[in-house]
């Protein structure tokens, strides 16, 4: 008979929690062979406990979720300013928080977005090598002279580029105010090291990334980026990015 | 507070194939990936509301291939986090139509990651749909189904958590909610072949 009882339902379910008895499941298991509604049945159900599987992962994330965005985005400046230091200046001159008053108005109306960058941007200096740089590369002389011209045409002609190509044009691109070129050479150099595992100048790019999309005026980005740097105590940049850059750069967003 | 440590590869999968201390090793994988992959959508002209969606998104996906013991660690943890996470942003992209001309540039230079990681995440949108079925489902119904099939909780650990006489009362609940739900699901032939695939998949 190619069909089942209910009965059978109910001991399919059992064969699905691994409850039912010894005794039963070769006598199941040799019924499920013939009966080919009941091995339709038993595809059935397991295909329902997959959906209970998939939807109790989802919400275990779900439930993570939530907290970890209050982790990870719990303000990076906090508290130098404890009670007791504030009181400690309101108490010995309310004529000094003028004048702080008055620098501060200062520096926060004339901010502007190249000054951000520039507080925060040093060019990239390649180190010389042993051999006197004798074997470095035509597009490394070029970045070396700072011949930035020339490091971008080497590059545009290079069809299989580097990290390394990649990277040395995003700076030359950024040091003469291409800032989208520059977005795009060292976007490039963190993907080639994601996709091949390696890390060549990758927390160098990740740097002057960041300062690209100050220049670029996505703060929004430039924020991220730096964010997950500041977080990183073994990011080479780590001490780089201050709290005062952070403090700055959210100032310039709208 | 919580000790926050960084887990290598081979102690996070093995944990997470095992289902064990899962709350800590999905921080640990938003604590070690989630800036980066936010990054990324970012500035592929997405929002940061789309980066947190993409990253549950991308989580799930990963946990449920660990536990399928589709992941062998033939690339990082973060390697592989990345691929899911262009992918499915690509594909959130195209179902938005607006999939930047860099991106479709990069996508064919990266015909084969894509592919392979398209393979692997096939049916977002059966995926979405199956998450929204179950949660139509009652409260009460899901609860036990999910503390019995997601938590493995035994009947007896279940009934001390609902408001049910004895354990066999608690059983023939269980078997009724378990039916009513494979019945949800077979009204909707594309969500059970989505079920399918993702079992034998």
């Amino acid at each position: 008979m190619d069909n089942f009882t209910p009965g059978q339902s109910e001991k399919l379910v059992l064969y699905l929690d691994g409850t039912l008895a010894a005794s039963e499941i070769i006598a199941l298991e040799n019924e499920l062979t013939r009966n080919s509604a009941l091995q339709e049945e038993l595809d059935s159900l397991r295909a329902t406990r997959e959906a209970i599987r998939i939807y109790g992962l989802q919400q275990k994330v779900a439930g993570i979720h939530a907290q970890m965005m209050n982790e990870l985005q719990a303000p990076v400046l906090n508290s130098n300013h404890s009670g007791k230091r504030i009181r400690y200046v309101l108490a010995i001159a309310a004529s000094l928080l003028l004048l702080v008053g008055a620098y501060w108005s200062y520096t926060y109306f004339t901010l502007t977005p190249d000054k951000v960058f520039s507080s925060a941007y040093q060019p990239y200096e390649l180190t010389t090598t042993r051999d006197g740089n004798a074997s470095e590369s035509e597009i490394e002389k070029a970045y070396r002279e700072k011949n930035y011209t020339e490091v971008i045409r080497l590059h545009d002609n290079d069809t299989a580029s580097s990290a390394k190509t990649e990277f040395l044009s995003g700076l030359a691109s950024l040091a003469l105010g291409d800032d989208t070129k520059a977005i795009t050479c060292l976007n490039a150099v963190l993907e080639k090291n994601i996709i091949s595992g390696k890390s060549i100048f990758n927390d160098e790019a990740e740097y002057y990334l960041a300062l690209s999309f100050i220049k670029n005026k996505d703060y929004a980005t430039a924020l991220v980026l730096l964010k997950k740097i500041k977080n990183d105590p073994a990011h080479l940049y780590h001490e780089k990015v201050s709290d005062k850059l952070l403090r700055r750069l959210n100032r310039l967003q709208p | 507070m919580e000790a926050n440590r960084n887990f290598p590869d081979s102690e996070l999968v093995v944990n997470l194939r095992n289902g064990k201390r899962m709350e800590e090793m999905i921080k640990d994988l938003y604590r070690n990936h989630f800036d980066s992959l936010c990054w990324y959508i970012m500035n592929n002209s997405g929002s940061r509301q789309d980066a947190e969606d993409v990253f549950q998104e991308v989580l799930v996906a990963f946990i449920d291939l660990v536990q399928k013991d589709k992941f062998r660690g033939e690339s990082t943890v973060k390697t592989f986090l990345f691929s899911l996470n262009r992918y499915t942003w690509l594909n959130e992209l195209k179902k938005r139509n607006r999939t930047l001309l860099r991106e479709e540039k990069y996508e064919r230079q990266q015909d084969k990651l894509v592919a392979d990681t398209s393979d692997l995440i096939a049916d977002r949108e059966g995926k979405a749909e199956i998450i929204k079925l179950v949660g139509e489902l009652g409260e009460t119904c899901r609860k036990i189904l999910l503390l019995f099939y997601y938590e493995n909780l035994s009947m007896r650990e279940i009934l001390q958590t609902v408001d049910y006489e004895n354990e066999q009362v608690l059983r023939n609940k269980k078997y009724k909610c378990l039916k009513q739900l494979e019945q949800m699901v077979n009204s909707k032939p594309a969500l059970q072949q989505s079920l399918k695939n993702l079992l034998h998949g």
